[in-house]
């Protein structure tokens, strides 16, 4: 594979990652979260920080920023989760914020807006030594983290526990009618959300072998919004196919015009105009 | 020693008003929008950031910042009623929808102005020299004109709300669109106006802003948040409460900065407005549903 799409391809799986775990909790409970990109940092920085002074080896390091975006998102939902709609939208873009600016301040552990750099070690899995310098390798080692992601979310979703979250969002008040208590509902979906997120910002701070405090940004709270309503809303592909129509627009436009995101703009509007369910929605509707 | 403390902490808190007044103008702006159509405007800080853009081409142009006090109104008024217009009408009504449809405005906004004005921060030098004695500190002339300048708009805002016909109008839409316009207001002009209205708020606390911070195409991004936190803290639709959230979380950023960096401060502020949201859902003033 050629080395520009590969790296496109790379960047734009461990996006999905991102989208999908999103669209857990912005379209399967309806709850339209401004803070993801606390999670996206924690991870991040989980694994980052794990690497340098934890000297953990990659797997290690990724499994303690999925955690830590568990335990973090398990905070931050026992605070927000209850809040209605406005002020869940304010809270979590709140939380996104204090992380943000707290990060870029607290430059002896996050290297601030320069960021902390590391060199990624050997994984060895059952005997074969495998380094995340070879493109190749370091390609499939995100594909596997991908799918097994997409599967693991595909099943959580159809699993009796998504429909669940699908019936709180349809309907908030008969879901608990039916015992259902949608606290602890949508906390789970938030916590699930989170945890893939952190998943997500490992693997992308892994392929960019740094993490800075702009990764806790209110850009990467946005950004997640805008690839599920383009792709869809409410399902996992959907959101994939925003990410990718993202990338389409970020790597081919972006070098014949850099001011490519006036396009991205017009393309919101359209699309919204077009159709509120994104281009999925649109495609199934006809 | 003690009194130098004490002056430097007015200093700051004087500081802290200031930009506090600054913030309840565009948050005014957001606002009505939000109350009267609907609009989660996440383009608000970038008409701010217009506003002070154009302050800053005004004054290369024409060498006299003060006609962009005239004319910055106009100009955003001409670009924002056939925004509302063409653009954002079909949104209305959905929060979420309409979220998302203006960050793609934003987008485009900060985009033009990063092709027209360029990525570099600028300045524009003060338009009053001199500063005037505050209990012995010594307090910049053209900061105390801002906030002279914005407690006369915001209370012409008020007056014009409570005591104009048209503002009855305005205040109608905002508690029932329908029944407004079942009652023979021609609700159509009223949204047009009351986004022109707000974008112009906005605008104009990007101008009297421009000469006391760093004209950049992406300063509108600072201050959004911090009006989204006003407007709810304030309670929506009410013009006193955001004003006095918008003064209390000024000052009390402007007192912490003077204890912990900057950013430090206006973390601890986001920390406290959380504390608030958890116990007080409904804001500090207002009286809607939670």
């Amino acid at each position: 594979m050629p080395r520009g799409p590969r790296s496109l391809a790379m960047q734009t799986m461990a996006f999905c990652i991102f989208a999908m775990a999103y669209d857990l909790c912005f379209g399967y409970t309806n709850q339209c979260s401004l803070g993801h990109s606390v999670f996206f940092g924690v991870g991040a920085y989980g694994v980052v920080l794990s690497l340098l002074h934890l000297q953990s080896g990659i797997l290690l390091g990724l499994l303690i920023a999925f955690v830590a975006g568990m335990v973090v998102a398990f905070l931050m939902g026992s605070i927000c989760v209850r809040l209605t709609e406005a002020y869940f939208v304010i809270v979590t873009a709140l939380f996104s914020a204090i992380f943000h600016l707290l990060s870029l301040d607290m430059t002896w552990l996050t290297g601030g807006d320069d960021g902390l750099s590391v060199t990624l070690p050997d994984i060895s899995v059952g005997g074969v030594r495998l380094s995340l310098y070879d493109p190749m390798t370091n390609y499939y080692f995100i594909l596997v983290f991908f799918l097994a992601s997409y599967l693991l979310m595909r099943r959580i979703t159809e699993a009796p526990l998504g429909k669940v979250f699908i019936s709180i969002r349809e309907n908030e008040k008969r879901a608990a009618f039916l015992g259902y208590d949608p606290f602890r509902y949508k906390l789970a979906a938030f916590v699930l959300s989170g945890a893939f997120t952190a998943l997500a910002g490992s693997i992308y701070a892994l392929t960019l072998r740094y993490a800075t405090a702009d990764l806790f940004g209110l850009y990467w709270s946005i950004i997640p919004i805008v690839w599920c309503l383009i792709g869809g809303v409410g399902t996992l592909v959907g959101p994939c196919i925003g990410v990718a129509l993202m990338f389409f627009f970020q790597y081919y436009v972006s070098a014949w015009w850099t001011h490519y995101l006036i396009l991205f703009g017009v393309l919101i509007l359209v699309i919204l105009r077009t159709s509120r369910k994104g281009l999925l929605g649109y495609l199934l509707g006809r | 020693m003690a009194s130098e403390v004490a002056s430097a902490l007015l200093f700051y808190l004087v500081n802290g008003l200031i930009w506090g007044l600054i913030i309840a103008l565009i948050a005014l702006g957001l606002s009505f929008i939000f109350g009267v159509m609907g609009i989660v405007n996440m383009a608000h800080g970038d008409l701010y950031m217009l506003g002070a853009v154009f302050a800053y081409w005004i004054f290369s142009a024409l060498g006299n910042f003060w006609l962009s006090l005239l004319i910055v109104p106009v100009a955003i008024g001409l670009l924002a009623a056939p925004t509302e217009r063409l653009i954002l009408r079909p949104f209305e009504g959905h929060p979420a929808v309409t979220m998302i449809a203006t960050a793609g405005l934003s987008f485009i906004l900060q985009q033009l102005v990063l092709m027209t004005y360029g990525g570099v921060p600028k300045e524009l030098p003060m338009p009053l020299q001199g500063s005037f004695d505050f209990l012995g500190v010594a307090y910049p002339l053209y900061r105390l004109f801002i906030a002279a300048l914005s407690l006369v708009i915001i209370a012409s805002v008020w007056l014009f709300l409570h005591r104009t016909d048209y503002g009855i109008l305005v205040r109608a839409s905002m508690q029932d669109k329908e029944i407004a316009s079942a009652m023979g207001i021609n609700v159509n002009t009223v949204l047009v106006f009351t986004f022109v209205l707000g974008c112009v708020l906005a605008a104009v606390g990007g101008v009297l802003a421009a000469p006391v911070t760093q004209v950049f195409y992406l300063m509108g991004n600072d201050v959004i948040l911090l009006c989204f936190i006003v407007v709810i803290i304030g309670g929506l639709g009410s013009l006193g409460g955001t004003l006095v959230a918008a003064l209390v979380l000024g000052g009390v950023e402007g007192l912490l900065a003077y204890f912990l960096s900057p950013t430090g401060a206006r973390a601890a502020v986001f920390a406290f407005m959380v504390g608030v949201l958890i116990l007080r859902p409904q804001g500090l003033f207002g009286t809607q549903r939670g």
